[in-house]
């Protein structure tokens, strides 16, 4: 992971290699190693036997992809609220497409992805169709997805399906889970996407400064387009992830997603006004939230103190990220 | 405004046409006692959730926190009822004071650090969803608290017929009624006739223009953010009092109808203008839907579908009315 803060617009004054204990990053980083080294040794070691380490990992995926997911909307400064229901919906088709449909794993993992991208399509044509605003766009699109999602099985569970995806969601390659190996090849996309591709900077563009974007001659509509569709894509990852690791699925996936979603862009230095991303800085984020799940399963401690947590880590991030912007501004 | 692009006007028609389609569909629907008076107390909760969310979006912010405050209000109110044994009166009083305190907190936040208000707001949720769940298994044996105080049963169950002077009874009207009717009014006023509401408007419309015009701009966005904790906090106590227990669910349900009620009625997210007329008859709308097609025996989970398609609808008529009326040159 060696893409950083990716902006456009905004060239940052001083030495590139000066800067970099000053990022965002590297403050996750050192956060993330400190609380795992942490961690490992209040837990006598079990954090590192191999049953739990895997796990760490397993449940690491899904947070990574879904904050990619609400990632690339808040480049163009909008947000997508339908990312976690729209997970769900995915997840939810994949299954029915191999237990009613009788479909392979492989052609009903390639029908989530469509379904994810298609929502997404649909997203963002409808934002710039109708110029209504994308927060409530994707409302509205949230509330039927999700009664879409409830729609394909009702209250019931899809399970035993496809043992060889499920052994995909188990199998491990280099000590590693796959489905975790998976999500940050994902991210290198991802990455790779908003750092070298023309449509990527253009992305950033529109999100920086729309007014400017269009002056170079970027079109804000086709960068809101392709930011929705490759949200609802990575919803559909997210989903295939979600199928593969848990074994089962009903219409209740997706639900507790929405929030984690904002939760890792916003601590990994992503600004909600657009413009600005950060891919390995939402991974750390994500990182960092499952940190501190983990510890909670560890100690036992009241599930919901988490919450509170997670709440406060959120605003101090966002808070340090002010002070930060402030410092830097004052001294040029 | 020419009559035909005001959007009170076509949401009003629409919720005449579909309580006349559900009518027709099911004549339950006009039952006083099934359906009638519980739609008018569910109308009144969700009008007032939307209320708490307006509140803020004249500023041109959101609160994500929304039902966690009205939880922490109903908490309080419940605490009080329960131990210390206060009135109805004294205890709504300080349900509404926590409530207020908790928006005034989060508008401290936001006007202090210049945060995002979704952020701010969203950690806030996060927080105190933890601490709520929290704080009533540490106060109450189960999920909710066990002593009411007199008169809630009143609130819950009677209507203006049970009162009778002689032979004369009221209506079938829900005694929760006017009390949202009161804040209704209260609101309103406020935001068209005060000198407060109107500098919270033009806070909203443009902050630097309001500061340079001498409007205590920071001040203001406390006040909005407190009214609008206010305004949680009672429909909190306006849904305890329907359920009939303070009990840790309430507000849970509240995120998605704060923002139908008012993006129905016509109110922008933008800032700067609001519509407490619309936002009634948004919460209204979205209500009958509700309760009609749980008439049509649809599951409950499959009603979003429709409520989003609705909302979807609506918004996209509203932007074909704008355009219309920009091509013949009125002013919007």
């Amino acid at each position: 992971m060696s893409t950083g803060t990716t902006t456009a617009g905004r060239t940052g004054s001083g030495g590139r290699f000066g800067r970099v204990t000053v990022r965002p990053e590297f403050t996750l980083a050192v956060l993330a190693v400190a609380g795992f080294v942490a961690l490992a040794v209040a837990t006598d070691g079990n954090l590192l036997t191999r049953g739990t380490l895997d796990a760490f990992f397993r449940f690491l995926a899904v947070p990574i992809v879904i904050g990619l997911a609400q990632m690339v909307v808040l480049a163009i400064g909008q947000m997508n609220l339908s990312v976690g229901t729209l997970t769900g919906l995915c997840a939810m088709v994949a299954a029915w497409l191999m237990l009613e449909a009788g479909l392979p794993a492989p052609l009903a993992v390639l029908a989530a992805l469509g379904v994810g991208l298609a929502a997404g399509l649909v997203n963002g044509l409808l934002v710039v169709i109708t110029r209504i605003n994308g927060f409530v766009v994707t409302l509205a699109t949230m509330t039927i997805i999700e009664g879409l999602r409830y729609g394909v099985n009702g209250p019931d569970t899809f399970q035993g399906y496809s043992q060889g995806l499920r052994d995909l969601g188990t199998a491990s390659v280099l000590g590693l889970p796959v489905v975790f190996v998976f999500a940050l090849a994902v991210a290198a996309l991802v990455a790779l996407f908003f750092g070298r591709t023309v449509a990527g900077r253009q992305l950033l563009a529109t999100g920086g400064s729309p007014f400017a974007a269009r002056l170079s001659g970027v079109s804000n509509d086709r960068s809101i387009v392709i930011a929705h569709g490759l949200s609802g894509l990575l919803a559909g990852v997210a989903a295939v992830i979600t199928v593969a690791a848990s074994g089962s699925v009903n219409s209740s996936i997706g639900d507790d997603l929405m929030l984690p979603s904002f939760a890792a862009p916003i601590i990994g230095g992503v600004a909600l006004t657009g413009g600005v991303v950060s891919v390995a800085g939402t991974c750390l984020a994500a990182f960092l939230v499952r940190l501190v799940d983990v510890m909670q399963a560890q100690f036992d401690i009241n599930p919901r103190w988490i919450d509170l947590i997670v709440g406060a880590v959120v605003l101090g991030a966002v808070l340090l990220g002010t002070v930060r912007q402030k410092l830097s501004k004052g001294s040029p | 405004m020419p009559l035909w692009a005001n959007p009170r006007l076509g949401l009003l028609i629409l919720l005449v046409a579909l309580i006349a389609l559900f009518t027709a569909l099911r004549p339950a629907f006009m039952d006083v006692t099934l359906t009638l008076v519980p739609l008018q107390s569910d109308v009144s909760v969700y009008a007032v959730v939307g209320l708490a969310q307006l509140a803020v979006l004249s500023l041109g912010h959101m609160n994500m926190a929304v039902g966690r405050m009205a939880a922490m209000s109903a908490f309080a109110m419940g605490l009080a009822y329960d131990r210390l044994g206060v009135s109805l009166v004294t205890g709504l009083l300080i349900g509404l004071l926590v409530g207020t305190l908790l928006g005034a907190l989060a508008g401290l936040v936001i006007s202090r650090t210049g945060v995002n208000s979704f952020v701010v707001t969203l950690a806030m949720d996060f927080a105190l969803v933890g601490l709520i769940t929290i704080l009533y298994t540490r106060f109450t044996d189960g999920v909710a608290f066990g002593g009411l105080p007199a008169g809630m049963d009143a609130l819950r169950n009677d209507t203006f017929a049970d009162y009778c002077t002689g032979d004369v009874c009221g209506p079938e009207i829900s005694l929760v009624v006017p009390l949202a009717l009161v804040a209704v009014l209260a609101v309103g006023v406020l935001f068209r006739f005060s000198r407060l509401g109107r500098e919270i408007l033009m806070t909203g419309a443009n902050g630097r223009a309001a500061e340079l015009s001498g409007i205590p701009v920071r001040s203001r966005v406390v006040q909005a953010h407190a009214l609008s904790g206010l305004l949680a906090g009672f429909a909190g106590f306006l849904l305890a009092a329907n359920n009939g227990a303070f009990s840790a669910s309430i507000g849970d349900a509240f995120l998605l109808p704060s923002f139908l009620g008012p993006v129905l009625g016509g109110t922008l997210l933008a800032g700067g203008a609001v519509s407490v007329l619309g936002t009634v008859l948004g919460a209204g709308l979205t209500q009958v839907i509700y309760k009609g097609l749980n008439l049509l025996q649809f599951q409950l989970d499959q009603l979003n579908l429709y409520i989003g398609l609705v909302l979807l609808a609506a918004l996209s008529l509203d932007r074909v009315r704008h355009v219309v009326a920009d091509r013949k040159g009125a002013r919007v």
